[in-house]
């Protein structure tokens, strides 16, 4: 095959790890990765390594069985272990995505009031559109929008360039490993995984792959696909923790909002960074709020097998608009209601997303391993001990992350 | 006889087996189906007994219903199990599958599946694909009814026949319908009418509260007079009366005659009175005759008016009338002096009158007349409907073909052949 055909295919197998891995930078990661690098500069930036590397483990396996079954992973869930599964694991996904749909309104909401604009007028304004946008616009329109919201990403690599950073040191502490004994850091640093393998980027990688109907022959493509996905993702935590990292630790600022990086920004770093930050918040905050409801909503009603589509009305798939439009309505509702329990919802969020990731994970890795639907496609015996190994690893860490969360003083 | 009634595969799944002397031989794991006419039967239960499978043929059982499940063996003579690809299990292929449309659209879950008793056997007459399945499964479905029932509402059923199912292999990834999912909300309400013959009465008539007038006006014209008149007694009056006036007056006079007098009457008074006093009329006369079958709505006009006119007339006339392919011509004392055809009428000169183009050699039979000699001449001469005249040459009705068309099929026929 020649070389100018062998990309075309990439080409057209692209996108859906791509794309995934970018919506994976929504309000909450981004705040996780300002906070991180504000409070420790650029010595937390050596997480990121392993995290790229067990989220592209984690991915790929999804990702080949997207490819091989043609299924969602709800759909496999729910044909493999019954309804019982299904349907806790569905409930769950609501919730933790309820509170994912509000972080992503709140981010909204934040980088808009920095810029001067009021949250009463722009969460209605910004609901509205996005409900329009998927229940009444085209597909194609849709994704345009997406791949250009997904170009918007990179505003933040631009940020890094800006703070001028020194590199010599950000290189140095991205390759090598620096363990502190302080709970602030270990727990920023699980966060930081927690953060970035989520409960539903599986759901939503397998869906979307399964809808673009990969074939097993392309199934290559699509892997390069996923690794590139994952390492993109990677690469903006980077450029987001070294501007914080370069312009705010130095002067001991601490922040605890995205937003007030932005706002610490204008002064240190000028208009362009400030409104760069800011405009690439919202951004990212949007797309979160775009993609969480709908995938939620779809995977639910494919578990549950009731009709869903975004064309469909009322009446026709009841269950799909009712929590597609929900989720959306009560969202900004939470976040206009003055002294609504926002931290308390995120923290509900956190520790169900926490709950829920073990149980996913080890469906993955066990429906992966099921020759009846993977053929030789299973998992190889070595790929095996890597993939456990990441799995058993990520679940204690995010274990730790929820007991932390729930018992605060526990807080090694 | 070992299985009689209804049950769904969720209420026999995990349930004990027991020996003839009530000791458990293990628990249900499954159940193995084959082809079956008209429907696919249980052949054995897969049970689980310490980890290991047993395979327990279904003429080994004793009892099988949703409170017991006994064999007649005892655990010596079980039969290991191994899961092999091409044996058909309720659990492991049907459960849980997508179900997809002719067209390949994805459109609904198996979320249970219903069996009934027929001839001794367990056959898979539908699969669940309602609410109720999903809370059932869940084992909620008993306390939603109670809590939907504070707010005076009630759980749908929702359940798609087998006939819809493309036959299973083994192995399959999804459940394919035979029809295009349009249609499954538009069934035709024949289908709807053989749905619900085959589930319960009890099943049957909630089937029906949820359809419009229309359809199931249509669809219970369709059904056996016993099942006609059972749903139509279990509902209230106004709607049942509703839905007969929505029939065709032939069609409504045959249910209400099945009635008892005393809700005959009681519908009859809820309806229009022009309505009710055709059905009122069709009700004087003997069942099997051609008065009892025939219907009093048809089209008819004078000699002596022009096409022209006439088809104007017809285009308002036609709406209601069920059988517009003759034209029967009156004189003014109401006595049939010929007929003409749709086609005839069409392709007429607009400016004739009927008198020029009606065939005047009738062919009639009087009211009284046996419904096969009715049969035998609609078939003889080819015809779409008969008119029905008594001795003095006045016109009460006609017999279209579809009301005899039952008699004319040979008996085997008439049942359905489905396919597993």
């Amino acid at each position: 095959m020649n070389r100018w055909k062998r990309l075309l295919i990439f080409f057209s197998v692209m996108g859906p790890g791509i794309i995934t891995a970018n919506i994976d930078n929504d309000a909450s990661g981004i705040t996780t990765y300002s906070v991180a690098g504000a409070r420790f500069g650029y010595s937390l930036l050596w997480t990121l390594v392993p995290t790229t590397v067990a989220l592209v483990v984690i991915q790929e396996m999804i990702a080949r069985m997207g490819v091989v079954t043609g299924k969602g992973l709800s759909d496999l869930i729910r044909e493999n272990y019954g309804i019982k599964a299904a349907f806790f694991m569905m409930l769950g996904l609501l919730v933790a995505n309820f509170g994912n749909t509000v972080a992503n309104l709140a981010g909204w909401a934040a980088s808009m009031e920095i810029l001067g604009l009021s949250k009463y007028i722009m969460v209605p304004t910004g609901a509205l559109a996005i409900w329009i946008l998927v229940t009444k616009g085209s597909y194609r329109f849709v994704e345009k929008i997406l791949l250009f919201a997904c170009l918007l990403y990179f505003g933040y690599v631009i940020s890094g360039f800006m703070a001028k950073p020194d590199w010599v040191p950000v290189f140095k502490s991205t390759l090598m490993p620096n363990l502190k004994w302080d709970s602030e850091y270990i727990m920023l640093s699980i966060a930081i995984i927690g953060t970035t393998i989520t409960p539903w980027m599986q759901f939503y990688l397998q869906s979307s792959i399964a809808e673009k109907g990969i074939k097993k022959e392309n199934y290559a493509a699509s892997r390069l696909d996923v690794i590139i996905g994952c390492s993109i993702t990677d690469i903006v935590s980077f450029f987001i923790i070294v501007t914080c990292g370069a312009l705010l630790f130095p002067h001991g600022i601490r922040i605890n909002e995205a937003s007030e990086a932005a706002m610490a920004l204008k002064p240190l770093a000028g208009e362009g960074a400030y409104l760069l930050f800011a405009v690439c918040l919202a951004n990212a905050s949007l797309l979160g709020a775009i993609i969480v409801p709908l995938a939620t909503a779809y995977y639910i009603c494919e578990a549950m097998g009731w009709e869903a589509g975004v064309n469909k009305s009322f009446s026709e798939a009841p269950q799909f608009m009712v929590i597609y439009t929900l989720t959306i309505m009560l969202a900004s509702f939470v976040i206009l209601i003055p002294g609504a329990p926002l931290v308390f919802l995120m923290v509900l969020s956190a520790v169900i997303n926490g709950l829920l990731l073990p149980f996913v994970l080890v469906y993955a890795i066990f429906l992966v391993n099921n020759k009846q639907l993977m053929g030789e496609f299973v998992n190889s015996r070595s790929y095996n001990y890597i993939s456990w190994g990441t799995v058993v690893a990520i679940i204690a860490l995010t274990s730790l992350l929820v007991l932390a969360t729930l018992i605060p003083s526990l807080s090694l | 006889m070992p299985f009689l009634g209804e049950v769904f595969s969720s209420d026999i799944i995990r349930q004990p087996v027991l020996d003839p002397k009530g000791e458990e031989l293990g628990r249900v794991k499954d159940l193995a189906i084959v082809k079956g006419d008209p429907f696919p039967m249980v052949s054995a239960l897969i049970i689980e007994r310490k980890k290991r499978l047993f395979h327990l043929p279904w003429l080994d059982l004793n009892i099988f219903n949703k409170k017991i499940i006994s064999s007649k063996v005892y655990k010596e003579s079980l039969q290991a199990y191994d899961f092999r690809e091409d044996d058909l299990l309720v659990v492991r292929d049907i459960l849980d599958k997508q179900i997809i449309d002719a067209n390949g659209a994805k459109v609904v879950r198996v979320n249970d599946i219903k069996l009934e008793g027929y001839n001794d056997n367990a056959a898979l007459v539908a699969v669940d694909v309602g609410m109720r399945g999903i809370l059932r499964r869940l084992g909620i479905e008993r306390g939603s009814e109670e809590f939907l029932g504070i707010f005076n509402t009630s759980l749908r059923y929702n359940l798609i026949s087998w006939n819809y199912i493309q036959p299973l292999r083994p192995k399959l990834g999804a459940i394919t319908l035979t029809v295009p999912r349009q249609m499954l909300s538009e069934i035709h309400p024949a289908d709807i009418a053989d749905m619900i013959s085959q589930v319960s009465r009890e099943e049957g008539t909630h089937l029906f509260k949820d359809l419009d007038i229309e359809t199931a006006a249509e669809a219970l014209s369709e059904l056996k007079p016993e099942m006609q008149a059972d749903i139509l007694n279990a509902m209230d009056t106004e709607k049942a009366a509703d839905i007969i006036e929505e029939m065709p007056p032939d069609e409504a006079a045959d249910i209400l005659s099945d009635l008892p007098a005393e809700k005959a009457q009681e519908i009859l008074s809820n309806i229009e009175k022009e309505e009710a006093e055709d059905i009122q009329e069709l009700l004087g006369h003997e069942e099997d005759t051609a008065g009892g079958i025939m219907t009093n709505v048809y089209i008819s006009f004078p000699p002596d008016i022009t096409i022209q006119e006439a088809m104007e007339r017809f285009r308002i006339e036609a709406k209601e009338v069920e059988n517009v392919f003759y034209i029967y011509i009156l004189d003014k004392d109401e006595k049939l002096i010929g007929v003409t055809s749709l086609r005839e009428m069409i392709l007429a000169q607009p400016d004739c009158i009927f008198a020029d183009i009606m065939e005047t050699n009738l062919k009639t039979v009087s009211p009284g007349e046996d419904e096969m000699e009715v049969a035998a001449i609609i078939s003889k001469y080819n015809l779409l409907a008969l008119p029905v005249v008594d001795e003095n040459g006045y016109m009460h009705g006609i017999v279209t073909v579809d009301d005899i068309i039952d008699m004319l099929l040979p008996p085997s026929a008439k049942r359905k052949l489905r396919k597993v």
